[in-house]
């Protein structure tokens, strides 16, 4: 870690203006990527900004949607009461992400910042078709990630909330990687007032993308058997220590099988 | 010549009956055992001794050692797999303030041979001051051509690790190769192993099968790092250092120091595993005493993760082309293989003698290859060349029992003379419902399931060199000495039974010493060899100190010693136990103020299979047989072991808690190693991909199955105790046994290790390979 200077502060402005103002202040959420990034000395911002003493945190859900504070952790939110009635399958998702630790420090809001090309909650977000609320707009989630590691966020913007907007049905499948949980291969699969969409996380080589021929067929047709007939090139996938391009493919049309069985 | 008595020892397989055996022992040598049903403490579930402060954070172990005024030290290591070390300059790092001592483990000129090979060390106030001085060192490196890959280094032009002067001609980690092989490119080889003519008897085969066989590298992984802290000083040397044999590093410092051995001190309290990797002082060892000679003060030197991956020893990984031929009954005519195997920079990359010893075969070959490539140096690791050598073999043996239309076990009944693994095959069978089992393939639906079985053979070995210490002293209480270390086993816990059982007390009574030079002289362990080694010589020793116990308490109850016996913590008259004293009240008779034995380790009865210096080998093999039950989801590729039945011997099991804990770690790594762990070196930078515990995937809670161990009592009359070891023979049966069930799940055969999903899925055909 190189030195840097930790603030605080109480409110959301002034975090805002901490950042604006400094093209090397780093705002903290969880510190569950940021942290080891700063102890491998791969970041060296002038300040961290920790948010959270901004009162991001929170679940509320209206008849139509599903908003969670940026800060609210994945334990919270696979805990939630609220959750599991509205989106029965985000709180699954968020309750299947990495460790127990890692539940309980990391955030919807960090994980939407980073973008890991492996995190699950970036597929959740892209296939509900859910808002990313900053300090300063609203944006589309079609809009909003931009390849691995890569967002539509402004140098000292913010995210407050998201909002998922209810769907019908929706189901997340993921084949963990043994070792962090992140996923191998992600598909969540959703029937909402934003359509009939798929997102693949995991698989892409710049991160979470829709599945257009996966969804042309669940449009027609909502069924297991619909997804299993298409086939996903294994062209723009990621190939790894872990998995090849191949055997991702392979993945992406048995988790997004799986995951309409389990939407029901 | 020693004076001999003769003494009936009951031998056989308790389970499958028991018979006797008559051997003349050294007059000396306390009366046999009687099995284990009718003794107090042997072959009990006593709970390890150290375990509550093991789970509550109390143990010491090596990195918890805090010496005042102690500096910390790091190395500054090859960056490069292969390269010419063009300058080292480490003024700026002595001049640091906080910086104490430097010193250079490579020469301007030096060849350096794997990425991560030490290059100097610097010992200062703090890590991060050591950090610092290590940033100082100006080191400059001209990178040469490297080949990291076994295959590609086996090619003709590939880049030589080393040309034939520079080879090493054993192996750094103590795990012997076969001396004088011939070097040509990076192959040194072959060792042969030949009896009868493997030619005429594949001739006279009616089946042959062929198969070849692949297994990966596996890094040692211990959770407690490699750890030293040296502390030299004028009167003397004391080290406290994570290892698997004090005395054998105490006679290395000395012989290196110039020192003389009542100089020399080494220490463990706890140790957070070894598997082989902490057999030797090493270069960290070495170093840290260096630095602390120079500095003059206490040194720490704990490696981090990374450097446990890289440098810290490895399981070499192997490439095995197996023939076997055999009559239609299933007898063995014929068995040749030839390996390569490659534990980077060093040597001991064979298959052990595996293939060598567990079945009847009258023909029979191999040829092992050690293949040099740019990483660092593997070493022995659990069960070494066996476990890689049992992978190859145990699924050859499956195919061929296949091809022969026989059941797997009822091939083995014909060609496996080990009685004990006849035993462990019945009851593992048994246990697992191995008439469940179905042809391979036949399980219905995308989750296949299956059964399948492998066999363990290790050694059972002995080390000769040991000696231990029975004190009785004036108010009763009980100690036993010895400077053998608790590796993780449990072994103190082991030498309280053996006391308490001699001594007619509670495990709870004796307090055990180890771990420490000052104490008699204990064995190594490695080789699965420490309770066979420690627990004779203690029986005795704990046997003479009652004698001389038994004088005073003899006179007191007007009886004669011989007609005593002690039991339920009291010296009594055996023919009227009514009469007796409390122990501790005998002890309140002794003269002085406490009596002592040391006792050292007797030839087995009936001699050695073989003898070499320090050690020897007894007659019988260890055995064991595992049976995995496996749920193979066929449209993803992943694997799950549901169930492991491990039936195993050890000779005389002495405690059966702390053995099957041995046997589930074994299973556990097994496990770990089918499946899941694969150093992956990068053939572009010749770096190591993996290097963590996050790429690098152990088998965790997650990954389990449940595991039902089983301990055959296998009498033989062998020593005072009749105990030998398992912790290596746990580890070698996991890995085949789960291949053979995964190739009745899904009915198609994988034959490299580790089994992961996109491996199986290949091998289904549904994609390519990656
Ligand atoms: C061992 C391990 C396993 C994991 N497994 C999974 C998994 O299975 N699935 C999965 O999806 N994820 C997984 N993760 C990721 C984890 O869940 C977190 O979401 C992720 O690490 C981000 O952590 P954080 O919320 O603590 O954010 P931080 O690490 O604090 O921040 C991450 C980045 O986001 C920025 N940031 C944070 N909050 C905001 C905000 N509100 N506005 C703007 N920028 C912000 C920070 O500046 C930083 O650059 C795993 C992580 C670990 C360490």
């Amino acid at each position: 870690m190189y030195d840097f200077e930790y603030l605080k502060p109480k409110a959301l402005a002034e975090a805002a203006s901490i950042l604006a103002g400094d093209g090397d202040a780093k705002a903290l959420a969880g510190g569950m990527t940021f942290i080891p990034v700063l102890k491998q000395r791969l970041n060296k911002p002038s300040k961290v900004v920790d948010l959270a003493a901004l009162g991001l945190s929170g679940i509320k859900v209206s008849g139509e949607t599903v908003e969670i504070g940026a800060m609210t952790t994945h334990a919270t939110v696979a805990a939630s009461a609220d959750v599991k009635r509205a989106i029965p399958a985000l709180a699954k998702l968020a309750g299947n992400i990495g460790d127990e630790a890692v539940r309980h420090r990391g955030t919807i809001g960090g994980s939407l910042a980073n973008n890991d090309p492996s995190a699950c909650y970036p597929a959740a977000v892209l296939a509900m078709g859910a808002t990313i609320v900053t300090n300063k707009r609203r944006i589309e989630a079609d809009n909003y990630f931009q390849g691995m590691f890569a967002t539509a966020l402004e140098q000292g913007e913010v995210i407050t909330s998201v909002v998922f907007p209810v769907p019908a049905k929706a189901a997340y499948m993921k084949f963990a990687n043994p070792a962090s949980r992140y996923a191998m291969v992600g598909v969540f699969v959703a029937k909402g007032p934003k359509g009939t969409r798929v997102a693949v996380t995991g698989a892409g080589q710049n991160g979470v993308f829709r599945h257009k021929a996966m969804e042309e067929a669940l449009a027609k047709n909502w069924s297991a058997d619909a997804v299993a007939g298409v086939k996903t090139p294994a062209d723009g996938l990621n190939s790894d220590i872990h998995a090849s391009a191949e055997y991702r493919a392979h993945l992406v049309g048995v988790m997004a099988k799986r995951a309409v069985a389990a939407a029901g | 010549m020693t004076a001999t008595r003769t003494e009936i020892f009951s031998a056989g397989i308790v389970e499958a009956g028991l018979g006797t055996v008559t051997r003349e022992i050294p007059a000396g040598e306390p009366p046999p055992w009687p099995p284990n049903a009718e003794l107090t403490w042997i072959g009990k579930d006593v709970p390890r001794l150290n375990g509550r402060d093991k789970v509550t954070g109390a143990t010491r172990y090596t990195v918890d050692v805090r010496l005042p005024g102690m500096l910390h030290a790091r190395f500054l290591r090859c960056p490069l797999p292969s390269a010419e070390l063009r300058k080292l300059d480490t003024a700026a790092a002595t001049a640091l303030d906080g910086a104490r001592a430097v010193i250079a483990l490579a020469r301007p000129g030096d060849r350096l041979r794997y990425a991560g090979q030490p290059v100097a060390a610097v010992a200062a106030l703090s890590p991060g001051v050591a950090a610092e001085a290590l940033a100082a060192i100006d080191a400059e490196f001209r990178p040469l051509p490297f080949v990291v890959d076994m295959d590609e280094a086996r090619a003709p032009d590939a880049p030589l690790v080393y040309d034939e002067a520079s080879a090493p001609k054993g192996n750094p980690s103590g795990f012997p190769a076969a001396p004088g092989l011939p070097v040509v490119g990076n192959v040194r080889g072959p060792a042969v192993v030949r009896r009868g003519d493997p030619a005429q008897g594949f001739a006279a085969a009616d089946i042959v099968v062929e198969g070849e066989y692949r297994t990966q590298v596996q890094t040692h992984s211990c959770l407690e790092p490699h750890a030293i802290v040296a502390d030299w000083r004028a009167d003397g040397l004391t080290v406290y250092m994570s290892t698997q044999f004090t005395s054998g590093v105490r006679q290395e410092l000395a012989a290196l120091f110039g020192l003389p051995l009542n100089r020399v001190r080494v220490v463990v309290d706890g140790m957070g595993g070894g598997f082989g990797s902490k057999s030797q002082l090493g270069v960290y060892g070495r170093t840290a005493v260096e630095l602390s000679r120079l500095a003059g003060l206490p040194v720490r030197l704990a490696l981090d993760r990374h450097e446990e991956q890289i440098d810290a020893g490895n399981r070499p990984g192997t490439f095995q082309r197996m023939r076997l031929g055999a009559k239609r009954d299933g007898t063995l005519t014929a068995l040749a293989i030839e390996s390569h195997g490659t534990a980077g920079v060093a040597l001991g990359a064979g298959i052990g003698f595996f293939a060598e010893r567990i079945y009847t075969c009258p023909n029979f070959e191999t040829l092992q290859h050690d293949v040099f490539v740019n990483a660092g140096p593997g070493c022995a690791m659990r069960g070494p060349g066996n476990t890689p050598g049992a992978y190859g073999l145990e699924q050859a043996i499956d195919t061929l029992s296949e091809r022969l239309g026989l059941d797997p076990l009822a091939l083995r009944d014909r060609i496996d003379p080990s009685k004990a693994r006849r035993e462990e095959r019945r009851i593992g069978a048994e246990r697992i419902g191995w008439s469940r089992r179905h042809k391979p393939g036949a399980d219905p639906g995308a989750v296949k399931r299956g059964m399948g079985v492998a066999q363990s053979l290790w050694m059972s070995n002995v080390q000769t060199n040991v000696a231990c210490e029975v004190r009785v002293l004036r108010d009763g209480s009980v100690e036993a000495l010895s400077s053998v270390q608790d590796i993780g086993t449990g072994i103190g816990t082991v030498m309280a039974q053996v006391v308490a059982e001699v001594l007619g007390l509670r495990p709870g009574d004796i307090t055990v010493r180890i771990g420490d030079t000052e104490f008699p002289p204990g064995g190594p362990s490695y080789g699965s060899r420490t309770t066979a080694s420690i627990t004779p010589p203690l029986r005795t020793a704990a046997t003479r100190v009652l004698a001389e116990l038994g004088r005073e308490a003899a006179r007191m109850l007007n009886a004669a010693p011989e007609e005593l016996e002690a039991r339920e913590g009291r010296i009594r008259v055996k023919s009227d136990p009514g009469r007796s004293l409390a122990f501790r009240d005998a002890a309140a008779l002794l003269r002085t103020d406490r009596i002592s034995a040391v006792e050292s380790r007797a030839d087995d009865y009936p001699g050695f299979r073989r003898r070499m210096p320090d050690a020897a080998m007894a007659h019988e093999d260890l055995g064991g047989v595992q049976f995995a039950e496996v749920a193979v989801d066929t449209e993803t590729g992943a694997i799950r072991v549901e169930r492991v039945v491990a039936v195993h011997d050890c000779g005389r099991p002495i405690n059966r808690l702390l053995l099957e804990s041995q046997v589930q770690g074994g299973v556990l790594m097994g496990v770990s190693y089918a499946l899941l762990e694969r150093r992956v070196m990068d053939r572009r930078t010749g770096l190591m991909v993996n290097a963590d515990l996050e790429h690098y995937k152990l088998a965790g809670v997650h990954d389990t199955p449940e595991i039902e161990v089983v301990i055959l009592e296998n009498l033989q009359g062998n020593s005072a105790t009749d105990a030998y070891g398992i912790a290596e023979p746990a580890n070698i049966a996991t890995a085949p046994a789960i291949a053979n069930a995964v190739y009745n799940a899904i009915g198609v055969r994988l034959t490299s290790l580790p089994m992961t999903p996109d491996v199986v899925l290949a091998a289904l055909g549904k994609t390519g390979r990656s």
